[in-house]
C-alpha cells in the first residue's frame, strides 16, 4: 500500500497556483525526498497532507486514508515537524514532550525522548529561550512520540549546524531502518542524497523530475563541466554553444565560461566559442555533481 | 476526543502568563477593598452576602470588571497560535478542530476561574475568623462559581471570535464591541428603556408586551442572565420561589453563550486554509 497518494492535486490560493496537477506515490517503508527551490510548493504540499490547507482539486490519501476526512487518523499514525511553526514560549521541553504523549494517547518517558534528540540538558527550561535548533530538535522529538507509521519533516534541518543535521539524518535513518515511511522536504540536495531512496523535484508547483539517487546519478554519468578561461565573454554569446546538441547549461561572469555538457561535445563548444571570436585562453574539466544536475533542474533549464 | 489534552496544554500555558498572577492579585484587592468599604460600625455584625451584594463587588468587580478580563484572557486563544504558529504544532498532533477550539475553551476558562477562585477565597479566610462577619459559605462559594460561569460565558464570546477572526486585531474589535454592548451601553439605556416599556411603550408590531421585551433583552445579556441567577440565589430562592420560569429561561442563556459562540467560530475554523 502506498503512504502517500496524490492524485491530480491542485492548490490556488486566489488566482496563484501553488501546486498544479501533481501525481505523486510513496509506498510504504521509502525516504522520500521532496525536493526544491524555496516557494515550489513543497510545503503547500505537505499541509495538504495533513489537512491544514485543503486542495482546489485533486485526491489526497495518507496511510491509505482521504487526508481531509480522516485527518486525525492520519495524524495519530503520523509524526510532523511542520514548516512556520512556534513552541510554547512558557512551557518546558519536558512539558511539551507529555502535551504530545497526551494528545497521540500513548505513554512514554519523556526524557528519554528528549535524551534521543540530543537536548535532555534542557528538558526543565522554557522552550520560548531555546535557540531555532533546539526547537527543531524538540519538535522532531514531538513527532518521534509514539512511534508513527510516517514522518513528515518540513526543512528538518533548517536552523541546525552541520552536526544538528548529522544527527537529524541518523534519526531519519533509524527509523526507516524500523519500517517507518519518511517524507521529507529541503531545499539543499546535499541533505537528501546520503539517506533518501528517492527523491522528487518540485519547480512552481510542478514535479519536474522523479528518480532514485541512484537514477539521477545515471543521467549525470559521463556529463561534464567545462570551466573555460576566455579573455571576455557575454551572455549573448553564448547562444551557440548552448545551441549545441549535449549542452545541458552554460553560463559565463565574463572571464569564465562555465558549461555542463556530455564528455564528446567538449571540442564543439570550444569551436563554437572561437567562432563567436571569443579567445579561449585556458580551460579545465570536472565531473558533474548531483548538486549541479539539482540545480540545472531547479533553476529552470532542464525538464523531465 | 483529544480536547482535554488541549485544555491542560493551554491552562499549563496561561497560568504561567504574567496575566493570571497578576489578576489574581487585583481580585483579592477588590474583594477585600470592598469588604472593607461595607465594614459594620464597631460591635455590629454584618453577613458575607452583604459584601457580596455590595455595588462594589456585584457590580464593579463581577458585572463590570470580570466580562472585560475574560475578554482580553481569552481573545487571543486561537488566533494568536495561528499568528505565531504553534498552531501548527498543535493541529500536527491528533487533535480535531473541534477537540483545539473546546479545548481552549476549558483551557481559558479554567484561566479565568483560577484568579477568580483566589481572589474570592483568599480574603474568605479573613472573614472566616473576624467575628464582626457572619460567614456564609454556601452563598460565598455559590457566588464565587456563579461569577465564574459568567467569566466563562465571556471567555466562549472570545474563543468564538478569536476562531473565526484571521487576525488578534480583529478578534479583539470583536470582543471589544461585544463587551460595550453589553455592559456600558446596556448600562445605560436600561433604566430609561424599562421606564419607557414599563409605561407600556414599544413596538405595536410586535406580539409581546413592554415586560416581555425588557425581560428578554435582560435574559439575552450575559450579566443580566447572571443577575437573574444570583440574586435569586442569594435569597435562598433560585428555582424555587419567585419568577421561576425567568431563572430557568437565565440559566439556559448562560449555557447558550458558553456554547454557541465557539460552535459558530468553529463553522468558519472547519473550512480555514491555516
Amino acid at each position: 500500500m502506498a503512504a502517500i497518494e496524490l492524485d491530480g492535486v491542485t492548490k490556488r490560493f486566489g488566482d496563484v497556483t501553488a501546486v498544479s496537477d501533481l501525481d505523486l506515490t510513496v509506498p510504504e517503508g521509502e525516504v522520500f525526498g521532496f525536493l526544491g527551490p524555496n516557494g515550489a510548493g513543497k510545503s503547500t504540499t505537505i499541509n495538504m497532507l495533513l489537512d491544514f490547507v485543503r486542495p482546489t482539486a485533486g485526491d489526497v490519501r495518507v496511510l491509505g486514508l482521504d487526508a481531509g476526512g480522516e485527518s486525525v487518523a492520519v495524524r495519530r499514525r503520523t509524526g510532523v515537524l511542520p514548516e512556520g511553526y512556534d513552541v510554547y514560549h512558557r512551557l518546558t521541553g519536558r512539558k511539551h514532550i507529555e502535551f504530545a504523549m497526551r494528545s497521540k494517547e500513548v505513554d512514554g518517558d519523556p526524557d528519554a525522548v528528549l535524551e534521543r534528540v540530543g537536548i535532555a540538558d534542557a528538558a526543565d527550561r522554557k522552550a520560548g529561550g531555546y535557540s531555532k535548533g533546539m526547537r527543531q530538535r524538540l519538535v522532531l522529538g514531538m513527532a518521534l512520540v509514539g512511534d508513527p507509521d510516517l514522518l513528515i519533516l518540513d526543512e528538518p534541518s533548517s536552523g541546525l549546524d552541520p552536526g544538528g543535521a548529522r544527527e537529524m539524518r541518523d534519526i531519519v535513518r533509524e527509523e526507516a531502518e524500523g519500517g517507518t515511511t519518511v517524507f521529507f522536504s529541503s531545499h539543499v540536495l546535499g541533505q537528501v542524497e546520503a539517506v533518501c531512496d528517492r527523491v522528487g523535484i518540485l519547480r512552481e508547483g510542478e514535479l519536474v523530475a522523479e528518480d532514485s539517487i541512484e537514477g539521477l546519478r545515471d543521467a549525470v554519468e559521463g556529463g561534464e563541466t567545462l570551466v573555460i578561461t576566455v579573455d571576455a565573454a557575454s551572455e549573448d554569446d553564448l547562444d551557440a554553444v548552448r545551441a549545441l546538441s549535449g549542452v545541458s547549461n552554460a553560463t559565463t561572469d565574463g572571464g569564465t565560461v562555465t558549461v555542463t555538457c556530455d564528455a564528446d561535445t567538449k571540442t564543439a563548444v570550444i569551436g563554437a566559442l572561437e567562432d563567436a571570436g571569443i579567445a579561449v585562453k585556458d580551460f579545465q574539466t570536472e565531473e558533474t555533481s548531483l548538486e549541479d544536475l539539482f540545480l540545472a533542474y531547479t533553476e529552470g533549464e532542464m525538464s523531465a | 476526543m483529544t480536547w482535554t489534552a488541549v485544555a491542560r496544554k493551554d491552562f499549563q500555558d496561561a497560568i504561567r502568563s504574567r496575566w493570571v498572577a497578576a489578576l489574581s492579585v487585583l481580585f483579592v484587592l477588590l474583594v477585600s477593598a470592598a469588604a472593607y468599604l461595607v465594614r459594620p460600625a464597631p460591635g455590629q455584625t454584618i453577613s458575607s452576602n452583604q459584601i457580596l451584594n455590595s455595588l462594589f463587588v456585584r457590580d464593579a468587580l463581577v458585572t463590570t470588571l470580570v466580562p472585560l478580563i475574560a475578554l482580553i484572557v481569552a481573545y487571543n486563544a486561537v488566533v494568536g497560535e495561528r499568528e505565531s504558529g504553534s498552531l501548527k504544532l498543535l493541529l500536527s498532533l491528533p487533535h480535531s478542530r473541534a477537540d483545539v477550539v473546546f479545548g481552549k475553551v476549558l483551557g481559558r476558562a479554567g484561566a479565568i476561574a483560577a484568579p477568580i477562585a483566589v481572589g474570592f477565597l483568599l480574603p474568605a479566610l479573613i472573614f472566616l475568623v473576624v467575628p464582626a462577619v457572619n460567614f456564609d459559605v454556601l452563598s460565598y462559594l455559590g457566588y464565587t462559581l456563579l461569577t465564574a460561569v459568567l467569566a466563562v460565558c465571556f471567555v466562549s464570546i472570545a474563543v468564538g471570535f478569536s476562531t473565526a477572526a484571521s487576525s488578534s486585531r480583529r478578534a479583539i474589535a470583536g470582543a471589544v464591541g461585544i463587551y460595550f454592548l453589553f455592559v456600558p451601553l446596556w448600562g445605560a439605556v436600561r433604566f430609561p428603556l424599562q421606564f419607557y416599556l414599563g409605561m407600556g411603550g414599544g413596538p405595536s408590531w410586535l406580539p409581546l408586551s413592554g415586560q416581555q421585551v425588557l425581560r428578554m433583552l435582560t435574559l439575552i445579556n450575559p450579566t443580566g442572565s447572571f443577575k437573574t441567577v444570583s440574586n435569586a440565589f442569594m435569597q435562598g430562592a433560585l428555582y424555587t420561589q419567585g419568577d421561576v420560569n425567568m431563572q430557568v429561561s437565565a440559566t439556559l442563556m448562560l449555557l447558550v453563550w458558553i456554547l454557541v459562540p465557539p460552535l459558530l467560530g468553529l463553522l468558519w475554523f472547519q473550512e480555514a486554509d491555516l
